[in-house]
This record gives structure tokens, sequence and C-alpha cells, in this order.
């Protein structure tokens, strides 16, 4: 007798042995004949160019997170969906709520300016008069005397 | 007894209350409106204390019973519905007074109006200081007259507060160590009454009857009225009653190891007041730093709550555990009057010196009590209300001189004799007073307390006598240093005391004078009360006395 | 089924409308985007319905959402804590100078102040391990950023990233406790753990050791919410550099709720529901858990800890933070009592120390508003200038050490009763002594009040009419309870019930 979680648990046995054993019978069978472009980094084909650890602008930040808000939105749309029929019009005012809910977040962040893409203009390094000059503006007391 | 509706007791403790509510009112530039007020407030409680002191029946002795307690008001104050798991709450506004109070309602109205005359030289902001002094006097009056130990309790902390301000805006130079002090001492004490309290509320059960009407176990157990109801209460005549008291509960039985913590926790309380020797050691401090008014009402009327405390609550409500520490009792009487007699003896500040020798006075009241017969409690009692005349009196003299010379150093003065000859007159009536000269009335408490000591601990009372000597060896050394001899040049322009100081000092003087030759006024008013309270303690309550409640 | 579902909507009626308000904040910061008193009166307006909702709650005794939460009279009460508390500091943050500086919007503050409170009411009736989880992460993440919202000031953000860190430490330590305790059980009910328990602790040693491990962490949960030691370190630099008015809720409302939570999370799970009350009006807890052992320890050391280490603080702000410590110390003896007595005496400490707890940060806010500054130096000579002010400081912080006649004394006197009653007696000890600790450095803002005066006198301080109004409605609770407290000991002895207890 298998319980549910002895079902799950052969399952994950299953995936394990799996993957484990395709990498291991190629791991025995290729020949290993190592050179530096094999070894690089594979990104699509294309050369690899410079450091993994690039800074992303913090926009991109800002889109992911308002793109999984709606994302995770469809998940809870599907199943709703699914049962539609049998609940009436109760559940369409309760997704009414909920994606109300989500307007009003999305209202936000479209009037905070979130969303608008415009460029930062350049910052173009500008040179101060008196920089690397020591400071020196006399108090008033100074001036006093 | 009432007046416009309202209780003659009411009037005396919230008196001063409507008199602050005034002075709030008033504009603080009218310094003379705010003094007159306060001084009309001071003066209508006197007019009422005269009342009390008239209508007083001579022959009711109060102390546990209801019936013999005068001028009752008793209404429902606080009254918590009962629920499945927690008993109705009902707290009494419950005013009376006895033998015991009403010498101390007298005193009190007498030194507020004594304080009052002595504020007048006060400047800095008067209108906060006849304020606070008001409330203070509202606590002070509250205390002495309330029946409710939860009321007692309120009035008690009430007066803190106020106390704190008037030492700590209007004292001296190191006034803010002085009034942290006693207020920190003085919480300490006031918590673990609290405790006390508590637990003896959980352990007294009475029954209250639809009106409001307490009854005690035994007289529910001859016959329950309709709607009984048991409650446990606050009311301290209930707790009084052995009776009354749970089985099983926590401060239930006789001699039991709760009920000597309970016992002990009150006596701190009340020791700290008092103070009592190794409690003792705010009292300088606060005496020297406060202004005169404040030290006479401290000396006066404050120090006499602690003896009350014990009087009033500790005793008759732990009979058995004040039997059981009685020695001990009377031994810390016996270091507070010694060590504090040879402490002032030290002192150069004259001041220090008055507050060391209260310290010293104040162990005769508790010697006197811890005696348990009638003639040591009414040495006791008499002693509170002299106490509380004479060493307000020391403390407007130290006032006088220290408003004209700016010191208390006494090996400073010299030959004031002749510079001041009315100042001299009152100050000598007020030091013999303290030391105990026969014809004046220190002389007959000091008598009594250690007559009735001396039939329950010779040994105690006559180490204690010694006291009596070494009273007298610095009283008079300080007549000495302050009037003979050569008088320093720089003392040569002091003027003697205005009208204001003579007449503050004469009342008192009189009053020193007339209970030294008749003490019969005062001793009438306490003696029935005494007599049971001894009777109380010496044999436990009897169930026939009780029934009254 | 939807007919059920609407039966639970209505009992959620308060927490709806308080979400409404959420919402309608929100939006109505988008629409009048430079005058924030729209959204303030707004917010105001959205508690007070909040309130009266609630008030028509007394005497409901329900689960609802299949168990998630409880409406019962113990809920609404502390719930109503909680509104109040919102109300007041709605009305402080309108008058706060810091947060009404030039350029600051105050739209998220507002609507985080909601959310906040949302998370606290819900933390009062979460009957359900994970909806508590969920209340307590709803109402801390709100409070991380109502913390550091005066960006500007150093120790603002310095608060908020210090409450986060805390926060996220001790949440973790809950959710593994949940999970032991729901690994142990088979539910996150608080009901069902209670009947699982007699099976699981026939278990044996360690099963009930399990338990043991699993109460301490969800205490760790609760004691970071109510701010008890040890799990009160982020308290003062939190207390301290969160704008004053969000300190004056998180001191109050926040604890209501973590109490609350605590309280309902021990009776409900530990407390035998087939037993017959005691008594003493003490409950028999199941058998091999004496946790009540490890919250008196709680106690002691959070009054005594907290009241020892106020006496050294100079700024009012950390003063009150760390006497807000020992108060949970206080509260949490009643804790220690869990009879009904106990938690009748816990409401009515509550009771009163919202207005006297709210009453003296207001007038900190309103002290630091015009001298910049809560340095205790700062209060010299403030007795003289403006004295009601002063005076009304002064009630508060002697309402505060539990002095009659206010009504701080009541709230103590009903703990020191309980212990006894119950035969704490060693502990009402403890608790009376420290009230005295603290008498010690309330009585140095006295002192600096009235005491002293500042060499050059500085002008007084005025204050408007709503100010002196704000003062006076804080101020005849602290006095009037303190003579006449039957109706709030009748509220409190009212609202003990809990749902799914005997």
């Amino acid at each position: 007798m298998i319980t549910d979680f002895g079902r799950v648990l052969i399952f994950l046995i299953v995936g394990v042995v799996f993957v484990a054993g395709g990498l291991i019978v190629a791991w025995l069978l290729r020949p290993n004949r190592p050179y530096p472009s094999k070894l690089a980094t594979y990104e699509c084909g294309e050369v690899p160019v410079g450091d993994t650890r690039v800074r992303f602008n913090v926009r991109f930040y800002v889109v992911a997170l308002i793109f999984l808000i709606f994302d995770v939105e469809v998940v809870f749309l599907f199943p709703w969906a699914v049962v539609y029929k049998n609940l009436g019009w109760f559940a369409f005012i309760e997704m009414l709520v909920f994606l109300g809910m989500l307007a009003v977040g999305y209202a936000y962040v479209w009037r905070k300016g979130d969303l608008d893409w415009d460029k930062p203009a350049p910052k173009v390094p500008r040179y101060e008069k008196g920089i690397g000059v020591q400071e020196t503006r006399m108090t008033e007391e100074e001036i006093a005397v | 007894m009432e007046i416009a509706g309202i209780g003659i007791l009411s009037w005396i403790t919230f008196l001063p209350v409507v008199g602050m509510v005034v002075v709030l009112m008033l504009p603080k530039e009218k310094k003379d409106w705010l003094r007159w007020t306060a001084l009309v407030v001071a003066a209508l409680q006197v007019v009422l204390g005269a009342f009390l002191f008239m209508r007083f029946d001579r022959s009711l002795a109060g102390i546990n019973t209801e019936s013999g307690m005068q001028f009752l008001e008793k209404f429902s104050w606080i009254d918590v519905r009962s629920v499945s798991w927690f008993g109705r709450l009902h707290i009494e506004y419950f005013l009376g007074i006895d033998g015991i109070s009403v010498v101390m309602v007298l005193l009190t109205a007498l030194i507020s109006f004594i304080a009052v005359i002595s504020s007048w030289n006060i400047e800095k902001s008067l209108k906060g200081y006849f304020a606070l002094f008001l409330l203070l006097d509202t606590g002070m009056m509250g205390v002495f007259v309330s029946l409710d130990f939860f009321l007692f309790y309120v009035f008690w902390e009430v007066m803190l507060l106020p106390m704190y301000f008037l030492i700590g805006v209007w004292g001296g130079p190191r006034r803010e160590y002085a009034a942290i002090k006693f207020f920190l001492y003085t919480l300490l004490g006031s918590v673990l009454m609290l405790l006390a309290m508590i637990a003896l509320y959980f352990s007294v059960n009475v029954y209250i009857d639809p009106a409001g009407g307490l009854h005690s176990l035994a007289e529910a157990a001859r016959g329950m009225g309709q709607g009984w109801e048991k409650i446990y209460t606050f009311n301290m005549l209930a707790m009084m009653d052995p009776g009354n008291f749970v089985p099983g509960s926590l401060l239930a039985g006789v001699d039991t190891s709760m009920r000597y913590l309970a016992y002990g926790a009150l006596f701190i309380a009340f020791a700290i007041k008092v103070p009592i020797f190794p409690f003792h050691t705010w009292l300088p401090d606060a005496h020297v730093e406060a202004p005169t008014p404040i030290s006479v009402i401290l000396a006066g009327v404050l120090l006499k709550m602690g003896t009350y405390g014990l009087l009033r609550i500790s005793f008759p409500i732990f009979p058995d555990a004040m039997r059981h520490f009685a020695w001990e009792l009377a031994l810390l009487g016996v270091i507070s009057m010694v060590y504090g007699a040879l402490v002032a003896m030290a002192q150069t500040d004259f001041k220090k010196l008055i507050a060391y020798s209260s310290v010293s006075h104040m162990g005769i009241v508790v010697l006197g009590m811890s005696s348990m017969n009638t003639q040591g409690l009414t040495g006791a009692v008499f002693q509170m209300f002299n106490h509380g005349t004479i060493t307000a009196m020391l403390f407007l003299i130290v006032g006088v001189i220290y408003d004209r010379a700016h010191t208390r150093g006494l090996n400073e003065f010299g030959g004031l004799m002749n510079q001041m000859p009315r100042y001299a007159g009152a100050m000598t009536v007020a030091f013999f007073a303290a030391l105990g000269l026969p014809g004046l009335s220190g002389f007959i408490s000091e008598m009594f307390s250690l007559l009735g000591a001396f039939q329950t601990f010779q040994t105690l009372t006559i180490i204690g006598a010694v006291t009596i000597v070494l009273t007298a060896g610095y009283m008079l050394w300080v007549l000495q240093r302050v009037f003979l001899g050569p008088l320093p040049e720089k003392w040569k322009d002091l003027t003697d005391m205005n009208g204001r100081e003579t007449f503050m000092l004469a009342t008192l003087g009189i009053i020193v004078i007339f209970f030294g030759i008749y003490p019969a006024p005062i001793l009438n008013l306490m003696n029935s009360s005494l007599n049971t309270l001894a009777a109380l303690l010496q044999h436990g309550a009897p169930a026939a006395m009780t029934s009254g409640m | 089924m939807s007919d059920h579902l609407l039966n639970d909507l209505s009992l959620f009626a308060p927490e709806t409308a308080i979400t409404l308000t959420l919402v309608a904040a929100i939006l109505a910061d988008l629409i009048f985007r430079r005058t924030p008193l729209v959204v303030a009166a707004l917010v105001l307006a959205g508690f007070v319905v909040t309130g009266l909702l609630l008030l028509g709650q007394t005497g409901v005794n329900a689960s609802i959402f299949t168990g998630m939460i409880a409406v019962d009279s113990f809920a609404v009460f502390f719930k109503t804590i909680v509104v109040l508390a919102g109300i007041l500091v709605v009305v402080f943050s309108m008058e706060s100078g810091e947060l009404n500086s030039p350029g600051r919007k105050l739209g998220e503050y507002y609507a985080l102040l909601c959310a906040a409170a949302l998370g606290m009411m819900l933390m009062a009736g979460a009957s359900n391990l994970l909806m508590m989880y969920i209340a307590i992460e709803l109402s801390s993440l709100s409070s991380y950023l109502l913390s550091g919202y005066t960006r500007e000031a150093p120790d603002s953000s310095e608060a908020s990233l210090k409450y986060l860190i805390y926060g996220a430490v001790s949440s973790g330590l809950m959710l593994y406790g949940i999970s032991l305790m729901y690994g142990l059980s088979g539910s996150l009910d608080l009901r069902a753990i209670n009947r699982a328990l007699p099976q699981v602790l026939s278990g044996g040693g360690a099963a009930s050791f399990t338990l043991l491990i699993a109460g301490v962490l969800a205490l760790a949960g609760f004691g970071y919410k109510i701010s008890a030691v040890p799990f009160h370190f982020w308290t003062p630099d939190v207390y301290e550099g969160a704008p004053i008015t969000i300190t004056a809720f998180l001191s109050v409302a926040s604890k209501a709720g973590g109490f609350a939570m605590m309280i309902r999370f021990f009776k409900v799970t530990f407390i035998d529901a087939g037993a017959v009350a005691l008594p003493a009006g003490t409950w028999a807890t199941l058998q091999g858990f004496h946790w009540v052992d490890l919250v008196a320890i709680l106690a002691v050391l959070s009054m005594t800890i907290g009241n020892l280490v106020a006496v050294w603080q100079n700024n009012l702000k950390r003063l009150l933070a760390y006497s807000s410590i020992a108060h949970a110390g206080y509260m949490l003896t009643g804790v220690v009592v869990l009879s009904n007595q106990g938690l009748a005496a816990i409401m009515v400490y509550f009771g009163v120390y919202l207005f006297m707890n709210l009453g003296a940060f207001y007038c900190v806010m309103l002290i630091a508003d015009k001298t910049g500054s809560e340095d205790i130096d700062e209060y010299k000579g403030i007795g003289g200038r403006s004295p009601f002010l002063a005076v009304a400081l002064a009630v508060f912080l002697v309402s505060l050490t539990g002095l009659p006649p206010t009504a701080g004394f009541i709230g103590k006197l009903y703990l020191f009763a309980a212990l006894i009653n119950s035969g704490w007696t060693w502990l009402a000890i403890v608790a009376a002594l420290n009230s005295v600790i603290a008498l010690y450095y309330y009585v140095r803002v006295f002192r600096n009040m009235f005491l002293r005066t500042e060499e050059p006198s500085s002008p007084g301080i005025t204050l408007s009419w709503l100010q002196n109004a704000a003062l006076v409605v804080l101020l005849v609770p602290t006095l009037l309870l303190g003579l006449y407290f039957t109706p709030l000991v009748q509220l409190a002895q009212a609202s003990v019930r809990l749902f799914g207890t005997p």
C-alpha cells in the first residue's frame, strides 16, 4: 500500500534517476577533448562578452515586479474560469473586486510615473571652480577681527 | 450632619480642592488674592474642625464598629456587577471618624492653617504653590477620614505628587535630591501597601444587601436577608473582624506566615512615613530642603500618617501579628528615640537637628503604641498631636531665623536673647515643650507613653527613657548656642519677629501650654476609642463588638 | 456556499471597511496629489466608520472563513483599541510638524497606516496559524515602511532597516515553530491543534519536546510584536528613529494586536478545553507543557530590563520605548495568570494604556515640533513656559507610573489583583517594585519641566485649538477612568470570551 506521499517519493526518485542517469551515461561515453571556446559559458551561441555581474537599470526591476503581479493574476483567473458556471454572480463580483484592486495598483503605478520609460539625461561631469582648492572663505567673526 | 446636602467630613476634605480650583482660575499676578483664598479655605477647615470637636460624641468607641464611628458618610463609589468568574467589585466612598482620627483631623486643620500663614512671604510661582498646597491638604485630610482601604490608598497617594513638587520647586539648594528621595521612599512603601491591600481584599468576604449595606458573615449566619450577595470588600471595618476572613484564603487564620508577611509589608509602608529607624534617611534631607511651611506640614501632619496607619489599619486588622512583633516594634521605637537624639546632638545645622529630633520623638510614639495598653496608646496618640504642634513651632522658629540670617549654622549665632526677645520667648517655650518639661504638653504625652510601655517592656523603656536626658541635653545646648554668649557683629541688625510670625507661634504656644496644664479636652476625645483598641490588641476582637458592622 | 460566505463577509465588515479606506486613500492620493489633508480626512472617516461597525459586533461569537478568523468579544475589544489608536494617530499626523514638512507626500503614509491597522485587526482575530502569520506580515511590512517614512532623517532609515531585519528573523523563527506545530498535529487551526494535542503528547518525550520548541519559537514571534525582552532589541532604535506618530501607533496598536494573538494562541491551543474552570478562575493547561513559567520569566525580564535601561535614557522617545518594553512586561504578567481575570486585567490595562501612552507621545511630539529635539534637556522650564502642555505630560507620566488617581493605577491594580488572587505573589512583588524604578525616570522629566529653569528663557509653545482639544480628549479618560472605572472594567469583563474556549 503506497500512500500519497509515497507516490510523490517514487516520482522524485524516478526524476532524479532519469536526469542523473543521462548525465552519467554521457560522461561515460563522450570523449574528453577540452579547448577554450568549449569551456566558455554558453550564451545561446554568441561569443560571451564581459562579466556576468553587470548592473541593470533599476527600471527593469520595477517592470519585473509589475509583470509578476499581473502574471500571477492569471493563475487566479484560470481556476475561477473553470468553475465559473457553478458559482454564478457571487464569483463574478468576487473576481471584480480582485481585479479592481489590481486596477487600483495599476493606476497607482501609472500615476506615480513608474511606467514612463523616459531616458535619463546623461550627466556630463562638470568641473566647478574651487574644487581641489583649500576652502578659504572666512567666517564672520574672523572678518570682524 | 450635613451642610448643603454634603456631609461635614466631605466638606473638610474637599474644601481645599474647591480652593484649588479657585486658585487655578485666579490670574497669577493677583498674589494677595491667591494667599487669601488659601487662608480662607484653611480657616474654614479650622471652623469645621472646631464644629467636629464640639459635636463629637466622647462616649463612642469606633475602631472596629461602624456604629461607633461618627459623622459617617457612605455611598457606593465603584460597583461592577459580578460575572460568573469574578465577584462583584464594590468600593465605597466611606468616611467616618473615631477618637483617633478626630485628633488627627483637628491637628491637620490647625497645622494647615498655620502653614498657609507661614507661606505668606513665598513669592515664586505662587499660583502653583497654593494649588499644590491645597491638593496636599485634601490628601492629608482624606487619609484621616477614610474608612475604606481603597479610598485611604488613593488619598495616601494623592498627597505624594504635590509634596514632591513643593519640596522640589520651592525648596533649598539640594531640593531635587531631597524631593526624589522622598518620592521614591514613599512610593516603595505604598506599593507594598497596595499588595497587602489586594491580599486583604481577596481574603475578606462580607454580604451586601440590595440597598448597598454590608453585613458580616456572622450576621449573615444569623439570618440572611433577601437578595444578599457575597462579595470581597475593601471596607476596613470588615477586615478587622476575624470572622469575615474566608477560610483557606491568603490571610485567613491567626499567626500564619502570610499574615506576618502582609503585616510586614504594611509596616514598611507606614514605617517609612513615620519614619522608624532604618527607614528614616529621607527625612533629614526632605526637611532641610523643604521651605518652612512645607517642613511644618511634613513634620506636623505627614509623619503622623505613618503612625495613624499603624493604629488604624495594621493593629486592628492584624492584632495577632502585632502581638507577635510587639517587642520588635518597641525595640525599633527605642532605637529611633536614642539614635535620633544622639544624631541630633551632633548636628550644627539647626533644621537638621530639628529633623532628627522628630525621629526621636516619633520613636516615643512607636514605643507607646507597642505597649498595647490604654496608657501607652493614649500617650502615643497624644504625642502625635503634641509632636505636630511642637515640631511645627520648632520649624517655624528655624524659618524665622533663616529668613533673617540666611544661615542655619548653629555655631554662627550667639547672644540673640536681647536682640530678639519675643523670638527667644517663643523658642524657649517650644524647646522646653520638646524636651518634656512638666507643665507643657510634651511632658504629658511622653509620660503616658513611657508609663504604658514600662508595663509591657521594662528594660526597653528604661533604655528609652535615657532619651529624655539626651533631648534635654541637645535642646538646652541649642538654646545656649543661639541666645547666650556674645552677639556676633554681623547679627547686630537682626529684627525681632513680626506680627505674622508672632501670631503663628503664639497660637501654637498657647495650645502647647494649655494642653500641658489641662489635657483633658483632647484625652476625653480619644479615651473610649483607645480603651477599645487596647482591649482588641490584648484579647483579639470580641465577637459581640463586631456585630454592629 | 455563497450564503455562508456572505454571512462571513458581514462579520468581516470592519476589516472590509478599513480595506476600502485603504484603497480609497490610494485613489484619493492619486487625484488630490497636493492636498494630503483630503487623504487624512478620508482615512479618519474610514477609521471612524470601522469603529462604528465594530460597535455593532458586540456580543458576537463566531468563526468565519472556515476557521481562519474568530469574531468574538475578545477580538472586538482589541480591534477597538487598534481603531481608536488609529483615529488618534491620524489626528496627531495631521498636526505633526515633522511629517508635514514641505515637499513630503503623505498619501502613502495614510494608506500604509490603514494597512498596518488592518494587519493588527486581523492579528486580533486570527485563529489559524497561517492567518496569524499573514496578519503579522501585513502589519510588519507596513510598519517597516512607515518607520522609515522620514527618509531625510538618518536614524529613520536605520530604524526601518533594523526593524525589517529583526522582523524577518523573528517571523522566520515563528514560521519554523508553526511548521513544527503542523507536523505534530497535522493542522493549522488552533482548535484542531488543541484537539490533537493529547494524542501528540501521548507520543512520548520527543513529541512533547518538539512541542515545547514549537511553542518557544512561536513565542519569539509574539515577543517580537509586543517587544518583550529578549526580543526587544529593535524597539529603542525603531521608536527613536520612526516619526513620533508611528512610534505612538506601534507602541499601542501593534502591542494590542500582538497580545491578542499571543493570548489566543496559548489559550486556545494549550488549555484543556474539556476541563472545568478551577475555583480561582485559572485554567488547567494540558499536561506536559509548562510554558507559564517561561512567560513569567519573560515578564520579569521585560519589566526589569525595560525599567532599568530607561533610567539612563536622555532621549524622550527612547525613554518611552524602554518604558513600553516595561509595560509589555506588566501586561505579560496577566498572560501568566491567563484566567479570565488575568485577561480582563490585560484589557483594562490596554484600555488605559491607549490614552496615557498616546498622550505621552503626543506631548513629546508637540514639544519636539517646536524645539526640534526630543532630548530631555529641551524640557527644562517647559512647566513655566507652557503650563498646560507640561501638566498634561505630567499627568500621562504619572498615569504610566501607576499612581492614583490616574487611570494607570487601575490598570496596575487589576493586574496585581489577578496575580495575587491566583497565587503569583512573588511576581506581584516584582512588578510592584518595578513601578518604583519606573517612577525614577518619569520623575526626571518632571524635574526638568518644573524644577529647572532654562537660563535664556525661550518663548512658550502655543497650541492650536485642535491640539488643545486632542490633549483634552486624551486627558479626560486618563483622569476620569482613575476615579470612576466601572465602565472600563465592565467592558473588559464582558470581553474575555474567546471563540472555542468554554
